[in-house]
């Protein structure tokens, strides 16, 4: 049976976007006389790496991301733009100690030009959004994240676009590797969320930065006129197929009279699912 | 804190994942066994369906059927496994319960054209209670799926040739599609709705149409609500998340659109 730290940690990962804090004082609640988050640590941890949590750094209002690729030693982290490296207070995701750290990389300029692209188009796309690029795979590869956030509690609406792409260093040709998240989190008088996840795999014919972006802008574009049609496909589709919405007489149900149907069609008796 | 800790509770599962819930909820009562009860009773869970040993009739199992560990049917009004003494609604309830199964097999074949339906009633000292319960499941292609669960529990209360109504009514609805274009997509949750109302009543077939007026003007109301909060409102939370369109193709509109009001104004 599963421990009250291992259930507490599944619902800290599984916070929806913006409402973190909403969540940890539930589970505040919830163990009341215990003492536990610290013991979430981990959990807190997991959930801030692999949703991409932003932070301020110290005496900037410059957000900067938080994941596995840009990790150091403890729980420092780096940012490349800002050549910074910071320590983690993964439950107050909060940084302090930050500390100057010059991105040394053989694939410096590439990550360099990466930056100066993405902040492009980033711009173009995105009204909010925090991005980063990293060495990773000790140097072999390069890692592009992308995540924006649209918090709206008082509508009772959050949401969360997480792109996290991967493109091995090599000599000419490569592949952009990677998967886009969506979380829509909706909660007025109810709970509806939309997740999705779509992987992402693109052939680039010369490795350059420009080349690299224009793949990574085509498949997030591709993805998103998808997305919308799949909204479209589905309310016409399974939803429709669910519950129609009047009878196929265009007449609402006749109470008075509803035994009359009985006479008048045959009801396949109920035995259909 | 007991009330703290249900309210906490409540507050967790409107939070979390709504696919989860079932698990969550079973989580929050190892957390806080004392919360079981009460949740399990004001907490919708998507309906499970049983075969009436008597009629060989799906039927729907909630906790308003449940009696113990034994469900009662409402085609049979008998419970599965047997029991003795298991509470059924009075003479006068169970005929209105019929009479309500009846009519609502009729709503769930026009509205529904297929799915289970069951309907369970209960008496009150100044009244009666009921819970109509409808589901549905279709996979129209094989890597799209859908689930609707209707619970709608009402409360009738006697007044002078009227009754009082109250209607709670929640809807799950799970959606799910999946290509390699798409990739993954899950569109899940449940909402809730209530509407108060005084009825005029000649006879206790009054009731069954009274409640089934009720009913079929909520489930209207929903069915439109989840279209609008599920593609509209989705939808539209994913284009502030990214736009198309550049943004800095956008801005420029704008900004010639307030030149253009701004040089009419003059």
């Amino acid at each position: 049976m599963a421990s009250t730290v291992e259930i507490a940690s599944s619902f800290i990962e599984g916070a929806p976007p913006g409402e973190l804090a909403d969540v940890v004082a539930d589970v505040q609640t919830l163990t009341e006389g215990e003492d536990i988050i610290p013991q979430l640590a981990p959990a807190f941890e997991r959930y801030n790496e692999s949703q991409l949590t932003t932070v301020k750094l110290p005496g900037s209002s410059q957000e900067v991301i938080v994941s596995e690729f840009n990790k150091l030693e403890g729980n420092r982290y780096f940012d490349s733009e800002s050549q910074t490296s910071f320590e983690m207070d993964h439950i107050t995701q909060t940084a302090s100690a930050a500390q100057s750290a010059p991105l040394e990389s053989q694939n410096a300029d590439l990550i360099k030009s990466l930056l100066k692209s993405l902040s492009i188009h980033a711009r173009e796309h995105y009204s909010s959004c925090s991005y980063g690029v990293y060495p990773i795979e000790n140097d072999s590869a390069v890692a592009i994240l992308l995540v924006a956030n649209k918090y709206s509690p008082n509508n009772f609406w959050n949401g969360r676009f997480r792109a996290i792409y991967q493109v091995p260093v090599s000599s000419s040709s490569t592949t952009v590797t990677g998967k886009i998240h969506v979380h829509v989190h909706y909660y007025e008088d109810g709970n509806v969320a939309l997740n999705t996840a779509k992987p992402v795999s693109a052939s680039v014919s010369s490795l350059s930065a420009e080349a690299i972006m224009s793949r990574i802008a085509a498949a997030e574009r591709d993805y998103q006129e998808e997305l919308n049609r799949a909204f479209v496909s589905v309310a016409e589709g399974a939803f429709k197929g669910l519950r129609r919405q009047l009878p196929i007489t265009r007449q609402k149900v006749e109470w008075e009279k509803v035994g009359g149907y009985r006479l008048g069609q045959d009801i396949s008796g109920g035995k259909g699912r | 804190m007991a009330d703290a800790q249900f309210d906490s509770a409540l507050d967790l599962l409107r939070r979390l994942n709504p696919r989860d819930t079932k698990a969550n909820l079973q989580a929050i009562t190892k957390i806080v066994p004392d919360l079981t009860e009460d949740l399990l009773s004001s907490v919708d869970q998507p309906l499970e369906i049983r075969q009436c040993k008597q009629s060989n009739r799906d039927y729907l199992l909630c906790d308003y059927n449940r009696d113990g560990d034994s469900y009662r049917s409402p085609w049979s009004n008998e419970f599965d496994p047997p029991l003795e003494d298991g509470t059924v609604p009075s003479e006068r309830v169970r005929k209105l319960e019929v009479a309500a199964n009846d009519a609502f097999d009729v709503y769930r074949e026009l509205y529904y054209e297929g799915g289970v339906g069951s309907v369970y009633f209960w008496d009150l000292d100044d009244g009666f209670a009921g819970v109509i319960l409808l589901k549905k499941g279709v996979t129209p292609g094989s890597q799209s799926s859908g689930a609707w669960d209707s619970i709608h529990v009402f409360e009738a209360t006697d007044r002078a040739r009227m009754s009082h109504y109250k209607l709670t009514s929640t809807v799950i609805l799970h959606l799910s599609n999946e290509s390699a274009a798409l990739g993954e997509m899950d569109l899940s949750g449940n909402m809730t709705r209530q509407v108060e109302v005084d009825l005029p009543v000649e006879s206790d077939a009054s009731h069954v149409a009274n409640v089934g007026r009720l009913v079929e003007d909520m489930e209207l109301k929903m069915r439109n609500l989840l279209q609008e909060v599920y593609f509209g409102k989705a939808k539209d939370v994913v284009g502030e998340l990214r736009s198309l369109a550049p943004l800095s193709e956008t801005n420029r509109d704008r900004a010639t659109q307030l030149e253009m009001i701004k040089s009419m104004q003059k």
